[in-house]
């Protein structure tokens, strides 16, 4: 399963970037993302909680951070497993400044299920994902938004 | 024989209770106190190496007994024994490494269900991920990720055969004719899912299991060697009711030697019940095939000889009864024409899916679709009209009792009055007429023929024919299909009759109801039949349970045998109390009487009572009491020969069928607008349940024509795990269906029957593609690959249209 998409955020591109590097962002911003924690460089461990269709379920996912060009581009490798299954994903996320407080993300991703989740969530996953992933952007969007309004 | 009862189509006894919520099926069965729930952990990998499994957060948890792992399987148990010499070593756990998705990785012992899943949750168990391969011609590759190590390479069993003089064959034909073929794996998806109950006792060191599993019982002795036990200390119980198996249910034997060893470790008695979505994924299913078929024509569209490579797809390990799959159709691979010269190559392979056994029509479907599209192929290729192709090539009538080159021995039949009775029901040349006509109003109609053997009662020395004659020689050869049956007879003259056919819906308690009632004069209804099935005190053999539609050839002669040792008794009692010689005494309504004397008659109850009551007035040397056992078997199911010759099944039936479909194509969408079918299984014992078995049938061969696949990523991840992924026919899909019969005696069974109910199992899926071809015939669409889903239909001609204007 594969997809891509951009979205406009408000902000100036080191500070979006900087934002994306956050862990307490990424807890707030990650659907079903209970807690998270940094476990390596660049290397975090998270309590996912995340329903496909029937499967609902707990996940233990690690998530990388990898070919970091700050603050241009970089990567997200996420590897979770749990009751339901397995999930593996990569995320390749590009920042280019629109103008000096607007920054322009586009993202490509491509995700692997595995176990129950695969068995009995096919059918919803490419939809599934891309409302997590929408989700996902629509929230770093709003807490940047949030974040001028109370500068 | 002038029947009263036999033949006659009484209603089934067995329909009061389950049609009023009576049933008793295994998981209404509580045989045991203080019984516990497991929970199996399963593997979401396809293939991957088991680093370590961490239990002691699942094992501290509430409720929890035990946690088992591969390691303590490997410690208690052997691998199961299978018939082919590659060194796969199959356990009930996975042990090391995981080979498909859904395979049992550890399991939970708790107090209750949700205990037991909850802890499987903190179960860690740490993968190191391998490449899978699930595709069979890939996995044949000599860089394909292996399964095995010890067996080197993916093929779990390979033969080479030959018959006749097939070179010469082809040498000699005006036209060759071939193509491939693929055949997709499905299920039954039986109602209820697999059950087991089991029990260790340690001061006798007895397993009890009560399961769901309906034979072959071959597989008792396979339970008892992995579980490294005396037979006789493996009592194995089948409850009164089993939910529908259509085959699936042997596979529940795993699971069994798996919940004896857990309530070995647990301590505890433990029951296990499937659930839909385990079912789907891991319990079992036919087998894909590939298959390469040739054939050697005639102009006049004679077949003189075929050549066939077949693959199966056994999943991750060979288990047995497979690689039966391939061989179960062995002695009638050249179907129900007189084709004399035969080259086959058969081949099983593992891959990355779940392990396969046995399913309603055994072999037949992956055969016939093959072998009934040629046929089609065949009249194409040479402008003739398909029923002629096949008229021409079927065996006749006076050639029976026939021997096919494979070494098979049809008993009876009469194939061309069957096929001729078909083609006249469904009107075949107006049919073709209609057909003209609706397509100028641009309607694409078609109809489908396929004319199959439908072979029963399995003779247990086919599967040795999946080793050479060189292999076989160094064990002892395999032959019979033993079956045993008792009568017994009361104080009170209450007759009671056990069978070992362990029936999974197929009514046999009613017809051996109707075959004592026949034999000793009385009305069925007053017949008790004991169906459920147990080891230890069962009249059983290897042969015995509910497989290769047995019970009418097999089981039902066993119990008409047992029957008639009991009358034999009754009789030489009479003769003893009335002094007239046997040949005098007429058994009816209850009674004996001397012929042609009014009044010198004595009751069957008197005659029964004076064996239990009053045994002084028997005659001398007789024992006292009426309990009479049979054991039947057929000589004609002998071991393989030192030619690979062999008469793999006792009886064999014949099937033709012809479907009439409408094409949508616009959408791909393929409407089956009827459905006919003659069947010839001999003289029937009850044409009621005959007809509701070939209906089951047919709607399972439908379903896999048009529906059913368990599907598989190419990564080997499972695709199809519940009912809204994996699609089953239901009642609206059916099509009106006509069932007509021709009764021609099988010249083996005392009472002439043979096996039937898989028949549409094996033809559905082949007449109806043949129908789908026909309708879409001229524009260039070949069908080689089932299901046919309005999405395949409609690639397949808008490739064709392509096709078409690529070379316009």
């Amino acid at each position: 399963m594969t997809g891509n998409g951009s979205i406009e955020l408000n902000g100036p591109i080191e500070h979006v970037f900087h934002k994306l590097m956050d862990p307490e962002v990424l807890t707030e911003c990650i659907m079903g993302c209970k807690s998270m924690e940094l476990v390596g460089e660049r290397k975090y461990r998270a309590d996912l909680s995340v329903g496909i269709a029937a499967v609902k379920g707990k996940y233990d996912a690690y998530i990388t951070v990898e070919e970091v060009q700050a603050p241009h581009h970089f990567k997200l490798v996420v590897h979770g497993e749990g009751g339901p299954g397995y999930v593996d994903a990569e995320g390749i996320i590009d920042l280019t400044p629109l103008d000096e407080s607007k920054t322009q993300l586009t993202y490509t991703y491509q995700a692997e299920v595995g176990g129950k989740v695969a068995a009995i969530g096919q059918r919803m996953l490419g939809g599934v994902a891309k409302l997590l992933i929408g989700d996902f952007f629509k929230k770093i969007k709003k807490n940047l938004e949030r974040g001028q309004q109370i500068a | 024989m002038d029947c009263k009862h036999i033949g006659k189509p009484m209603k089934r006894v067995e329909d009061i209770r389950l049609t009023s919520g009576r049933g008793t099926f295994i998981d209404d069965m509580n045989p045991f106190p203080n019984i516990h729930q497991a929970a199996i952990l399963r593997s979401p990998y396809p293939h991957a190496r088991i680093k370590e499994i961490r239990t002691e957060k699942a094992e501290r948890m509430p409720g929890v007994k035990a946690v088992i792992t591969g390691q303590d399987i490997a410690a208690l148990t052997n691998p199961f024994p299978v018939g082919v010499t590659a060194p796969v070593k199959y356990y009930s756990l996975a042990v090391d490494k995981v080979r498909f998705v859904g395979e049992p990785v550890a399991v939970v012992i708790a107090k209750n269900r949700y205990l037991a899943e909850d802890a499987l949750e903190a179960i860690e168990v740490v993968y190191e991920q391998l490449p899978a391969v699930v595709d069979i011609e890939k996995a044949l590759e000599p860089d394909a990720p292996v399964l095995h190590e010890a067996v080197g390479s993916n093929i779990a069993n390979h033969r080479h055969f030959h018959y006749g003089n097939v070179d010469e064959a082809f040498r000699q034909a005006d036209l060759v004719v071939k193509h491939t073929f693929f055949y997709p794996k499905y299920s039954a998806t039986p109602v209820e899912t697999y059950g087991v109950i089991a029990h260790y006792d340690p001061s006798e060191q007895q397993y009890t299991i009560w399961s769901n599993f309906h034979g072959p019982f071959t597989l008792q002795s396979v339970m008892a060697a992995a579980l490294r036990t005396p037979s006789n200390r493996l009592r194995i119980m089948i409850p009164k009711d089993v939910g529908g198996s259509y085959g699936i249910k042997s596979g529940v034997y795993p699971y069994m030697v798996l919940m004896a060893v857990a309530s070995r470790i647990a301590g505890v008695p433990v029951k296990w019940i499937e659930d839909r979505q385990e079912h789907l994924a891991a319990s079992s299913s036919g087998t894909d095939r590939v298959t390469w078929i040739e054939a050697a024509v005639k102009r006049d569209g004679t077949v003189t000889g075929l050549k066939m490579k077949m693959v199966d797809n056994v999943g991750g390990y060979v288990r047995a009864p497979e690689p039966a799959c391939l061989y179960r159709t062995h002695s009638n691979t050249t179907g129900p024409y007189r084709i004399r010269h035969l080259q086959m190559e058969t081949i099983a392979v593992m891959t990355n899916k779940s392990p396969t056994g046995l399913i309603r029509g055994y072999g037949g479907q992956q055969l016939y679709f093959p072998l009934e599209r040629l046929m089609h192929m065949i009249a194409q290729k040479l402008g003739m009209d398909p029923a002629d192709v096949i008229r021409k090539n079927l065996i006749r009538a006076e050639e029976f009792p026939y021997t096919t080159p494979s070494g098979g021995v049809y008993d009876s039949g009469d194939y061309r009055k069957a096929f001729d009775m078909l083609l006249d029901i469904v009107n075949y040349d107006e049919f073709r007429q209609k057909q003209k006509q609706a397509r100028a109003e641009g309607k694409y109609l078609g109809m489908g023929l396929a004319c199959i053997v439908e072979p029963s009662g399995s003779n247990m020395g086919y599967i040795t024919i999946a080793l050479t004659p060189e292999e076989r020689a160094k064990s002892l050869p395999k032959s019979g299909c033993a079956e045993g049956a008792t009568v017994s007879i009361d104080p009170m003259g209450g007759i009671t009759v056990r069978i070992s056919t362990t029936p999974t819906g197929q009514g046999h308690e009613t017809v051996a109801a109707q075959i004592v009632g026949e034999v000793l004069g009385v009305d069925p209804r007053t017949v008790k039949v004991v169906a459920e099935m147990d080891t230890l005190t069962s009249p059983w053999s290897v042969a015995s349970g509910s497989y290769s539609s047995r019970f009418a050839a097999i089981g039902s002669s066993a119990v008409y045998q047992a029957a008639h040792k009991v009358r034999q008794k009754l009789l030489h009692i009479a003769q003893e109390l009335l002094q007239v010689p046997l040949d005098q005494l007429v058994l009816e309504h209850g009674r004996i009487a001397v012929k042609d004397a009014p009044g010198r008659e004595i009751s069957l109850k008197r005659l029964i009572g004076s064996t239990h009551w009053n045994p002084d007035v028997l005659p001398p040397g007789m024992e006292p009491g009426i309990h009479e056992t049979a054991f039947y078997t057929i000589p004609a199911a002998m071991p393989p020969d030192e030619n690979d010759q062999v008469n793999g099944s006792v009886t064999y039936g014949f099937v033709a069928d012809a479907v009439t479909v409408e094409v949508d194509i616009e959408t791909g969408e393929v409407k089956i607008l009827d459905y006919t079918t003659v069947h010839d299984a001999g003289k029937l014992l009850n044409p009621l349940i005959v007809d509701g078995q070939i209906l089951g049938g047919l709607v399972h061969g439908l379903g896999g024509a048009m529906y059913e696949e368990l599907a598989y990523d190419r990564n080997g991840q499972f695709l199809s795990g519940s009912f809204m992924d994996y699609l089953c026919p239901t009642a609206p899909e059916i099509p009106p269906i006509t069932i007509k019969h021709l009764e021609t005696p099988s010249p083996l069974t005392p009472l002439g029957a043979k096996g039937l109910g898989e028949g549409n199992t094996m033809s559905a899926p082949a007449v109806i593609a043949n129908a789908v071809e026909d309708a879409l015939s001229g524009l260039g669409v070949t069908i080689d690959t089932l299901p046919l889903s309005p999405n395949r239909i409609w690639t397949l001609i808008q490739d064709a249209k392509q096709k078409m204007e690529i070379t316009a």
